[in-house]
């Protein structure tokens, strides 16, 4: 009996290990291989300190703690913008280089590693036999998963998932990735070293095979059975991986030697397999079996929801479907724009990419409460525009003045967070996150999604957290997509992306939009819908600009047209005088 | 003080010279499958112990064979096993994985690496094993020593490494693998059978890591773990030397590799000179990380390069 009970904590304990690595993996997207060894840490700095100093194995837990936490940020800071293939060979050359160093400092017992250590000491309780260990183990596993949910399933794990799906996107929504980033791997090592801690002193003993590059596999293997993003299959991947040994040898009969082969050689062969028949791991992100024993299912996307969904049509907007605008009208709105002030003002922004000019003196003026245009041939560099007011690419000279505020230098968090957002022309949204969320994730200023306030203000958190949801659900309803609020955004139709995207760029209530391309590539009787939700924006007096080919939208919309030719703006006014331009006709518009 | 000589320096050299044939081999065949298919091949080391285990098995047990014939059979069997991985596994794992493929790959090559060795270990027990080649003799030439096995091997990398390169450059073949390098998208639609060009590379690949596999065992023994470090060297290599690069490029990184790893050992003790290699790989990481990030571009304008993407094939 004392057997299993053995078993069972080495599930706790591989399971703390395995929770923190799932917050970094599942959660953030960062494929660490190093996390075994950000666990040796803790067991070394555990185990030194109780041979030599005769430390309580507590302080030791804790001093390793902190050294991985530091080691951790360090190695998050190139890991920034690193391609996965990139992260994984690094987080394999620093588990290396732990490993390495550990073998090789003589203080450290080398191949031997620290063995010996005296039974742990637990404010007097001394932990000698298994059943000992299940409580501290229990609270050991407990105590990070409680952490890990707490962060997971937050404004901040909101963030995380958003980084995992698309760093760029949320970048450009206004959070700091980098910050994020650094945080989360200092955190998730500190995590991993008291699990390592734990493991060691549980084992009585820590040397460079228990912490090697196989239980950084293993660890990585309980993640991926038990599902990437849930942290109670975790829990179930650490016992089917710690039980399938012991039920081959006292199930199946198998002897000691052999067993221990056939475990690796099923497991191996199971993760293969998995990742072919159900690559989301056992329990699958957002699955609850509580509330799925209670009979509620996640909604399903019916086929015919995306396939028959037609958009509202939007009331309170004038409609007037007349190609050619009136004259009068024409200027009406040349007046407009005007006498509005301006918001943004660029000053000979450049861009050179090698010899390839990309943007050349560009002086553009965005007016409050007007739609402005940029038209011009494929490659004339619009969306590079885009990219050099958000800070994606800083120019090489120039200026960028939102509300008389130099922009130049600030990184497209920065930038968003000034109140300019823009949306991407290939969409980019969370695919994997439900269009609530995805909106959710835009709205600014949330206090949860800081960590100190995540971490000690949970009513706060709480209050904000529903009132983020109202709002959100209050643009999607804008849009007119409210009844898919919890339909995972992958799942949508093209349309639908696009005005999902509208709606994400509107909750960060940013006073200048940038549109790459609203209605490109969606049927015709969206286009109107989209229109006139751009008219209601402009109506409630944001300024918009946009990127657009289809002249119809531009005649519509835009207040005032820039054009633009190799980087360059050309021409600019209303659509009406570009479109008389007989060189501008020729070039691009195909009318002549 | 450092004793220093100039024997001992001249030794180092050629002792890294050798050792680094044997990496740059594993780079270049690492580099091939990881910079044209985007795998993340990591039972790429699962292949090369089977290839020495092949051929310590066509000699030594059952109906024995020759020596020479046992090695190439087991080198082209080890390549066959590494084209049956990607046609069996990763292609419809890539197929039904879609924009996670890189992740859902990587996985099941580490399934596939740990079930392997395990498996060697169950069918031809987990001890080393002695694998009597030719007679080893050592050679001394201008006051430097080394084995005659060396120099087979250096010739013999050497000779695979310029075949490839060679391959790539004149053949249709090679025209195939690097049209599908840049785009397998594209080079679907000017007909080329971009599946069967990948199952083509990663046999050309696991010949590398076989061949290398084969020259270790000669020179020391075949045992179950083998595979682990050469793994590392070959990935370490491979992105140091460029997956998209030629693969004499791939394969004078292997050299350099293996040379700052000997020259580390007159001034590091013989545990530290591997950590060595790795703290190098960490600071390279690093650096590049530094060169592509936002703030770098502020000290240097103008020098925030595209996010790092090491081979086009991954963004697939």
């Amino acid at each position: 009996m004392s057997l299993w009970v053995n078993y069972l904590d080495q599930i706790l304990l591989y399971a703390s290990l395995a929770l923190s690595l799932n917050l970094l993996l599942g959660y953030a997207g960062q494929v660490s291989v190093a996390h075994a060894a950000f666990g040796a840490i803790g067991g070394y700095a555990m185990a030194y300190t109780t041979l030599t100093h005769g430390w309580n194995f507590l302080g030791g837990t804790l001093l390793g703690m902190v050294l991985a936490f530091v080691i951790g940020t360090l190695v998050a800071l190139p890991a920034l913008k690193l391609s996965v293939e990139f992260l994984i060979l690094l987080t394999l050359a620093v588990s290396s280089v732990i490993i390495g160093l550990l073998v090789a400092i003589p203080d450290f017992g080398g191949t031997y590693g620290l063995i010996g250590l005296p039974s742990a000491n637990l404010f007097g309780w001394h932990l000698r036999s298994p059943y000992d260990w299940l409580l501290p183990a229990f609270l050991a596993m407990a105590i990070v998963y409680a952490l890990c949910h707490r962060v997971g399933e937050s404004p901040v794990g909101r963030v995380l998932k958003g980084i995992r799906e698309d760093p760029q996107a949320t970048e450009a929504l206004g959070k700091n990735v980098f910050a994020y980033k650094v945080t989360i791997f200092g955190m998730t090592s500190a995590l991993a070293a008291f699990a390592g801690a734990m493991l060691a002193a549980w084992l009585r003993l820590a040397t460079p095979g228990v912490f090697g590059f196989a239980f950084s596999l293993t660890v990585f293997a309980i993640v991926i059975f038990g599902g990437m993003a849930n942290l109670n299959g975790t829990i179930l991947g650490a016992a089917i991986v710690v039980l399938l040994e012991p039920v081959l040898r006292r199930v199946v009969r198998m002897e000691a030697a052999k067993a221990s082969l056939v475990q690796l050689i099923v497991y191996g062969i199971a993760l293969a397999i998995l990742m072919r028949v159900r690559p989301q791991g056992a329990l699958p992100e957002g699955f609850s079996l509580w509330r799925w024993l209670r009979g509620e299912r996640a909604p399903k996307m019916r086929v015919e929801m995306a396939a028959d969904w037609e958009p509202e049509t939007v009331k309170n907007v004038g409609v007037h479907h007349d190609e050619e605008l009136p004259v009068a009208e024409e200027d009406r709105r040349d007046r407009v724009w005007h006498e509005a002030p301006v918001i943004l003002q660029t000053h000979g922004v450049s861009k050179r990419f090698g010899g390839i000019v990309a943007a050349n003196e560009l002086d553009i003026e965005l007016r409050r409460g007007t739609i402005t245009a940029l038209v011009g041939p494929n490659g004339a560099g619009k969306t590079t525009v885009f990219n050099l007011l958000t800070g994606a690419i800083p120019p090489d000279s120039g200026s960028v003045m939102l509300n008389g505020e130099e922009l130049v230098g600030l990184n497209p968090d920065n930038v968003a967070r000034k109140g300019m957002v823009r949306s991407f022309q290939d969409v980019r949204l969370f695919n994997r996150l439900s269009c609530l969320q995805n909106v959710m994730m835009a709205v600014q200023g949330q206090p949860g999604e800081n960590f100190g306030t995540l971490a000690f203000r949970h009513g706060k958190v709480k209050a904000a957290e529903s009132d983020t949801r109202e709002k959100a659900m209050g643009w999607l309803r804008f849009v007119g997509m409210a009844e898919f609020a919890n339909i995972p955004a992958g799942a949508l139709s093209y349309g639908q992306t696009k005005l999902l995207s509208l709606a994400r760029v509107l909750a960060t209530e940013a006073d200048v939009l940038l549109l790459d391309e609203p209605a490109s590539g969606i049927d015709t009787k969206w286009v109107d819908t989209m229109l006139e939700l751009i008219e209601q924006v402009r109506d409630r007096g944001r300024t918009v600009c946009l990127v657009e080919h289809n002249l119809h939208v531009v005649g519509r919309l835009a207040d005032h047209t820039y054009f633009m030719e190799l980087g360059q703006i050309t021409a600019q006014g209303t659509i009406a005088e570009l479109t008389n331009d007989r060189r501008l006709a020729e070039v691009y518009f195909g009318t002549t | 003080m450092l004793a220093l000589t100039f024997e001992t320096f001249r030794q180092l050299t050629v002792d890294g010279f050798f050792r680094g044939c044997s990496y740059g081999l594993l780079g270049v065949g690492f580099a091939l499958i990881l910079g044209v298919t985007g795998r993340f091949h990591f039972a790429y080391g699962f292949t090369y112990t089977l290839a020495a285990y092949l051929a310590f098995t066509f000699t030594f047990r059952g109906p024995t064979f020759p020596f020479w014939p046992s090695a190439v059979g087991a080198v082209l069997l080890a390549a066959l096993a590494g084209a049956a991985i990607e046609r069996g596994v990763y292609r419809p794992l890539a197929k039904n994985a879609g924009a996670t493929a890189l992740l859902a790959v990587f996985v099941a090559s580490l399934g596939i690496g740990i079930a392997g060795e395990n498996l060697i270990r169950l069918l031809w027990g987990s001890e080393t094993q002695a694998y009597f080649g030719p007679q080893k003799k050592a050679i001394s030439w201008w006051g430097v020593t080394f084995i005659n096995f060396d120099w087979w091997q250096a010739v013999t990398a050497i000779t695979i490494t310029l075949a490839f390169a060679a391959m790539l450059r004149f053949t249709a073949l090679g025209r195939r693998i690097k049209a599908t390098r840049v785009n397998p998208d594209l080079a679907k639609t000017i007909g080329i059978d971009a599946d069967r060009t990948y199952v083509i590379v990663f046999f050309l690949g696991t010949i590398c890591a076989a061949v290398a596999s084969f020259f270790y065992a000669i020179k020391y023994t075949v045992d179950p773990a083998m595979g682990t470090l050469p793994i590392t060297y070959a990935f370490v290599v491979a992105f140091l030397g460029g997956t998209a690069r030629s693969p004499i490029r791939v394969f004078l990184m292997g050299i350099v590799v293996a040379l700052i790893e000997q020259y580390a050992s007159i001034w590091l003790s013989v545990q530290y000179t591997q950590t060595a290699v790795f703290v190098v790989l960490v600071g390279y990481l690093t650096f590049l990380a530094i060169k592509s990030s936002a703030f770098m571009a502020k000290f240097n304008k103008g020098g925030r390069a595209t996010p790092l993407v090491p081979s086009q094939a991954a963004e697939v």
